[in-house]
């Protein structure tokens, strides 16, 4: 444990040393706040359109209306960006000749696995936190429900973490980081297009197939979330795809050891 | 202290080391020697646990690399062949990161990077970015990482590749240093890797050759030289013979006794 933290506090130091993680979070800023205004307008349309219909005004609420849109969007963003976040985890490691001295200290394998998602995993938490922020602001003007406000932001850092896991992978394959960016970034497309594969391919001959393949995606999960379904399947699949990619990452980084 | 046995490396038919074997005690300097491409590097990656021998094994401080990795490791400082740094962070942040990962108690850690920054004459760039560092000074931090946590074994492979006259006079003499048993600190027991002879002749007294992946020769400087040959003689003898026809010179391998296998 005392290993995992004095990795992920390198891994930490490392990005906020250089102008990475602060162009990223301000990237992310940015465009979280586009969006937020973006939504914001729209729902202030809705807003005046249905003054005349009180029923369809009823049904109108802030999380349905603005939130979950707003998240929907920031976890595209999220699929671009982690990529950068994530690639050089490993791959600078073995630019840098690093690689032999963390396999030749007395780390296992899992330390440094751990680490280095655990640095992840509070950098996209610093993220979703500044989401919060801008949701937060709903909270002076409207009545958005906490409990649906929470669940989506708790989706949108599952999401990410799904993402900075699946970087991992790509990062201790690729040996440029521009490749495991590549990598990363087809891979996590791929978790989220998976339903509409499986819809526009094989779903009339191979329904069993299809129906596998759309369980696989990530917005399925992502979606119940959003809006304010915690169900612990959906958790559940978020900790399979986690564990499984981090398991996978580990055997990476062991091979090298076995070529 | 370090003990090979049989270290056998083979990728698929390519035989990279075969059944090397060496016994080193306390406090002992080896030079180990071999023309490029010898499998010096491959064995010391066996040595440190970076890579797994294909058969054989070897004992690190008393511990098996098989049985007991993370306590051999521990007991290892390696500087490889490129030194291993992260070139965005400062020379102390890189040091006390080094010294957590190599299990250096909290309360010990700033004296131990301060001894550290002190051996290897870094002091007075502790501050700086590691990147923005010259040749020599990278490769002084590489040393200070090996020997931050004062470990019994000390393995360097190549430490004064690329460097210039003067830098490599500074790690030399670093190194001298660093073997000579000083102030109440524990002895090294050192292992260096080269292919530059006359550095195991400023620094080592004993010397194990390796040629084709086989040890050929393993014997104290003084006992190799006494016949008025040079270490430049003795390389050439035992790393060209293979250019002419092998049977035609039958040179049979020096090895001593000193480590009590003879191969």
């Amino acid at each position: 444990m005392r290993h995992v933290a004095s990795v992920a506090g390198r891994e930490l130091h490392s990005l906020f040393v250089s102008p990475v993680a602060y162009g990223v979070l301000s990237l992310f800023s940015v465009l979280a706040g586009m969006f937020f205004i973006i939504f914001l307008n729209v729902f202030e349309q809705y807003y005046f359109m249905l003054q005349r219909d009180p029923a369809q005004l009823a049904s109108l609420n802030l999380n349905d209306g603005l939130l979950r849109e707003f998240y929907g969007s920031l976890s595209i963003v999220l699929l671009f960006m982690i990529p950068g976040i994530t690639m050089g985890v490993y791959a600078a490691e073995k630019a840098n000749g690093t690689e032999e001295l963390l396999l030749t200290s007395p780390l296992t394998i899992w330390d440094i696995v751990l680490g280095k998602f655990a640095a992840g995993a509070i950098f996209i938490a610093v993220m979703v936190g500044i989401v919060g922020l801008f949701s937060s602001a709903l909270f002076f003007y409207g009545d958005p429900e906490v409990g649906r406000t929470a669940s989506g932001l708790i989706g949108l850092l599952l999401i990410g973490w799904t993402y900075v896991a699946i970087g991992g992978v790509a990062s201790a394959i690729a040996r440029s980081q521009t490749v495991a960016f590549l990598i990363a970034l087809v891979g996590s497309m791929t978790l989220l297009l998976v339903p509409g594969i499986a819809e526009l391919g094989i779903a009339g001959t191979a329904p069993g197939v299809a129906d596998t393949l759309r369980y696989l995606s990530v917005q399925l999960h992502f979606d119940p979330l959003l809006s304010g379904l915690v169900d612990t399947a959906d958790l559940g699949y978020f900790a399979i795809m986690i564990g499984g990619f981090l398991v996978i990452t580990k055997a990476i980084v062991e091979s090298v050891r076995w070529r | 202290m370090i003990q090979a046995i049989g270290l056998t490396k083979r990728y698929g038919d390519l035989v990279a080391v075969e059944g090397v074997d060496f016994s080193i005690a306390r406090g002992e300097v080896v030079g180990f020697l071999g023309p490029n491409g010898a499998g010096k590097t491959t064995t010391i990656r066996m040595l440190t646990g970076f890579l797994p021998p294909t058969d054989g094994t070897a004992v690190i401080a008393g511990y098996d690399i098989f049985s007991n990795p993370i306590a051999a490791r521990r007991a290892i400082g390696y500087l490889p062949e490129s030194p291993p740094l992260y070139p965005e962070m400062t020379v102390r942040s890189f040091l006390t990161y080094v010294a957590k990962i190599k299990d250096v108690r909290r309360v010990e850690r700033r004296t131990a990077v301060d001894r550290a920054l002190e051996r290897t004459a870094l002091t007075g760039v502790e501050r700086q970015v590691i990147g923005t560092l010259s040749r020599g000074f990278r490769q002084r931090v590489g040393l200070a990482q090996a020997i931050v946590h004062n470990p019994p074994v000390l393995i360097l492979d190549e430490p004064t590749a690329g460097l210039d006259p003067l830098q490599i006079g500074e790690i030399r003499a670093l190194i001298t240093e660093l073997t000579a048993p000083s102030q109440g600190e524990a002895q090294h027991t050192v292992i260096l890797s080269t292919h530059i002879l006359s550095e195991v002749d400023a620094i080592c007294r004993r010397v194990i050759l390796i040629h084709q992946g086989r040890k050929v020769v393993d014997a104290p400087l003084s006992e190799l030289t006494s016949g008025g040959r040079t270490l430049d003689q003795i390389f050439t003898q035992y790393t060209a013979r293979d250019a002419a026809d092998p049977a035609a010179f039958p040179a049979k391998p020096i090895v001593e006794s000193e480590s009590g296998s003879a191969s």
